[in-house]
């Protein structure tokens, strides 16, 4: 037992230490999940091997017509791309010390212009309509992040109760225009939009399958690329991360913090606009009036699950988007409410927020082992591997 | 006229006691995000328990309603505890901690309200069906012109708020302990040479921070919806953060702010129906009182004194 916690704490303290600290949540909340399936009397194994085959991982038993596991897969991608561009988003603020509770709001907000403005415009090619909305994605989202920097920096105002009040506003309007001028009758959400305009190419056959591809997948990709660009080679990213760590200190040093917190507030809102666009003219393709996307915040767990990382986001989103899109064949083949999907999250959202004080403990660990060790015989702790990872951290 | 009145503070009352939750735990120094979290799930344990007792004490039986409240002030207290865990014994991040708890408990709700309607009455719906609460006028009062309105149609919850953040109020200004709770939260290190446990007194501060808003949940449980159902996260939790912060950290302007919130929510509505307007229209109305915190928010901000140590780990060591 206790040898077994020098091995955590050595994982801990190292190089990878983020990445030990992601992989130790999603363990406790497996185990989590799984004792709380084993209350409700279901098995654990079968119960994650389905949510498995409800993303294309594994092959189901048997398959409807024109479909099968590549389906399933890319079903699973059409729902990630807007995650990882939510997860992006909250990441890019959060550099920055900001908690852009916002990104539904945005997300809703982007996706709502770029469909009145172009997903109801029946006379664009696909070459022109496809760009436009990401454009509208990327104003609408960045012009609403923007605003709340402006009150945050002008009128002191927490971005946390902003970003909320924002969200509902948001809500209310784009309800409102939704049932009074584009509601279907037959669903009581807004008219689909037209395919030109969609990001998501629906009804391709590859062999015999019917698949949708989510073009928005190499966009989400190459914005992580970029983002991680950002914080690791340019000023910019610097100077967002400085303000984050310490506001008075990057401000005698002569950043600007109030440009600083515009920018990275229009950024992770320009982002939020994509993943907007992506998710409502690529995954669901209408708007249902008056409810905010769950996305917005489930990206808040993936960004902490990915501990801050752009590239770690992406496999943290993977991680999320399983439970999240295999909830329904799980629930459909063991009969267990869809809801679990969610909860999952939330556990994995609070073991991944946990993760600071698990770094401590472990730094503790490896200090006391290495008095214990030069209480032993002074002369050879100092090159025993335990002190010198603890010197290191 | 007096319709604004009364629908305005069986809205603002439910607010305020979730304000002065909040309040608490920021005094002592936890930054308090968690507040729609706690009215939540206090929310559901009132309601569950309603939900449990309605077949034993009769349908309609309104100390079912009392229990109710009860229910949900522990329950909200026992939620508390995990970002009192996560904050004060594990010094996480307190906003994160605040959100993560926010999104746990809609997902918590949502599963344990089907799994127990299921394993109740056999369907997995997802939300509790409550009792209407009796209502009561006070004789003379509610006969006075202008205000009377607040005196009509009063939920016994609302006497309760009352009662209840008077006393609270006398606990935080004119104790020992609430001074001590209001020191923690701008300097612990004093507090913790004066002889006090600034530990317990925070965990205290957290835990009367879900009661007090698990009260506010369920009354809204009973007053506005009339069920329990994942439409209780409407961001009140969050409007009363605003109203805290609007009102400086102190009980009196708290008190005046959510006034404020209640009558815009209540006179947007009655101004929407008195203009003759299609329903559809109600949507904007709705949006009112958000929009009114943002624009008091951008000119009250300015000059606030948040808690000095708000928002900090307390740690021994350091000075």
């Amino acid at each position: 037992m206790k040898k077994k916690n020098i091995f955590l704490a050595r994982r801990l303290t190292g190089r990878y230490a983020s990445l030990w600290v992601s992989v130790i949540a999603i363990l406790l909340t497996i185990v989590t999940a799984s004792i709380l399936l084993l209350i409700m009397g279901k098995n654990p194994l079968t119960a994650f091997a389905s949510f498995l085959q409800g993303c294309g991982f594994l092959a189901k038993e048997n398959y409807g017509g024109g479909s099968g596991q590549l389906t399933d897969m890319l079903d699973f991608l059409n729902y990630l791309t807007p995650l990882i561009l939510a997860s992006l988003a909250f990441i890019t603020a959060f550099k920055a010390g900001l908690f852009n509770i916002g990104i539904s709001g945005q997300m809703l907000l982007a996706g709502f212009t770029a469909t009145v403005l172009v997903g109801y415009n029946k006379a664009l090619s696909p070459f022109i309509a496809k760009p436009l909305v990401l454009l509208i994605g990327l104003i609408v989202g960045g012009l609403t992040g923007v605003l709340v920097g402006y009150l945050k920096y002008r009128f002191n105002i927490h971005e946390v109760v902003s970003t909320i009040m924002i969200n509902y506003i948001i809500s209310y309007l784009t309800g409102f225009f939704i049932n009074n001028y584009h509601v279907d009758m037959m669903t009581r959400n807004s008219k689909v939009c037209t395919p030109e305009a969609r990001l998501t190419l629906t009804n391709v056959m590859i062999g015999d399958m019917k698949c949708k591809i989510p073009l928005g997948l190499i966009i989400a990709i190459l914005i992580a690329l970029l983002v991680s660009f950002l914080f690791r080679k340019t000023v910019l990213g610097f100077e967002i991360k400085a303000v984050g760590q310490n506001r008075r200190c990057s401000e005698y040093s002569g950043i600007r913090v109030s440009r600083t917190i515009l920018i990275s507030m229009g950024l992770s809102g320009a982002i939020a606009g994509l993943a907007g666009v992506a998710y409502y003219l690529g995954y669901t393709n209408t708007i249902i009036p008056k409810s905010l996307p769950s996305m917005g915040y489930d990206s808040i767990s993936v960004a902490l699950l990915g501990s801050g990382s752009p590239i770690g986001s992406i496999f943290a989103a993977a991680v999320v988007s399983v439970f999240q899109q295999g909830s329904n064949y799980m629930s459909s083949s063991l009969g267990v409410a869809k809801e679990i999907a969610s909860l999952i999250t939330g556990i994995l959202l609070l073991f991944a927020s946990c993760g600071n004080y698990m770094k401590y403990l472990a730094g503790r660990t490896m200090q006391q082992t290495s008095e214990i060790a030069s209480q032993g015989s002074s002369r050879t702790a100092p090159a025993s591997p335990e002190s010198k990872e603890a010197k290191t951290k | 006229m007096n319709k604004v009145f009364t629908d305005g503070l069986s809205f603002a009352l439910p607010l305020l006691i979730m304000a002065v939750g909040a309040l608490y735990s920021e005094k002592s120094g936890v930054t308090n995000l968690a507040i729609e979290g706690f009215q939540g799930v206090g929310a559901f344990f009132g309601a569950l328990a309603a939900t449990l007792l309605a077949p034993l004490m009769g349908n309609g039986n309104q100390m079912i309603i009392y229990i109710a409240i009860l229910c949900a002030a522990v329950g909200g207290a026992l939620f508390s505890c995990i970002h009192g865990l996560l904050c004060i014994r594990f010094r996480a991040n307190q906003v994160i901690s605040g959100v993560v708890i926010n999104i746990l408990s809609v997902a918590l709700t949502a599963f344990f309200t089907s799994a127990a309607n299921t394993a109740i009455n056999g369907t997995a719906s997802n939300k509790f069906v409550l009792d209407v609460s009796a209502r009561f006028s006070i004789p003379l009062l509610s006969q006075i012109p202008w205000i009377g309105g607040l005196f009509t149609n009063m939920y016994p919850f609302e006497i309760i708020i009352i009662v209840l953040v008077i006393i609270l109020w006398y606990l935080l200004n004119r104790t020992r302990f609430g001074m001590r709770l209001r020191a923690c939260g701008e300097n612990p290190q004093a507090v913790d040479a004066a002889g006090a446990n600034v530990i317990r007194i925070r965990w205290t501060a957290v835990m009367i921070s879900g009661a007090l808003s698990g009260i506010g949940g369920i009354c809204f449980a009973y007053s506005l919806i009339g069920n329990f159902s994942p439409s209780i996260y409407q961001g009140f939790g969050y409007l009363a953060i605003a109203a805290m912060i609007f009102g400086n950290w102190s009980i009196g302007p708290t008190t005046l702010a959510c006034l404020v919130f209640g009558l815009a929510k209540s006179g947007g509505l009655q101004l929407c129906i008195a203009a003759g307007l299609p329903s559809n229209y109600t949507d904007l109305f709705l949006m009112l009182p958000y929009v009114l915190t943002l624009l008091l928010l951008v000119f009250f901000s300015k000059k606030n004194h948040p808690p000095k140590a708000a928002g900090e780990p307390w740690d021994k060591s350091k000075r």
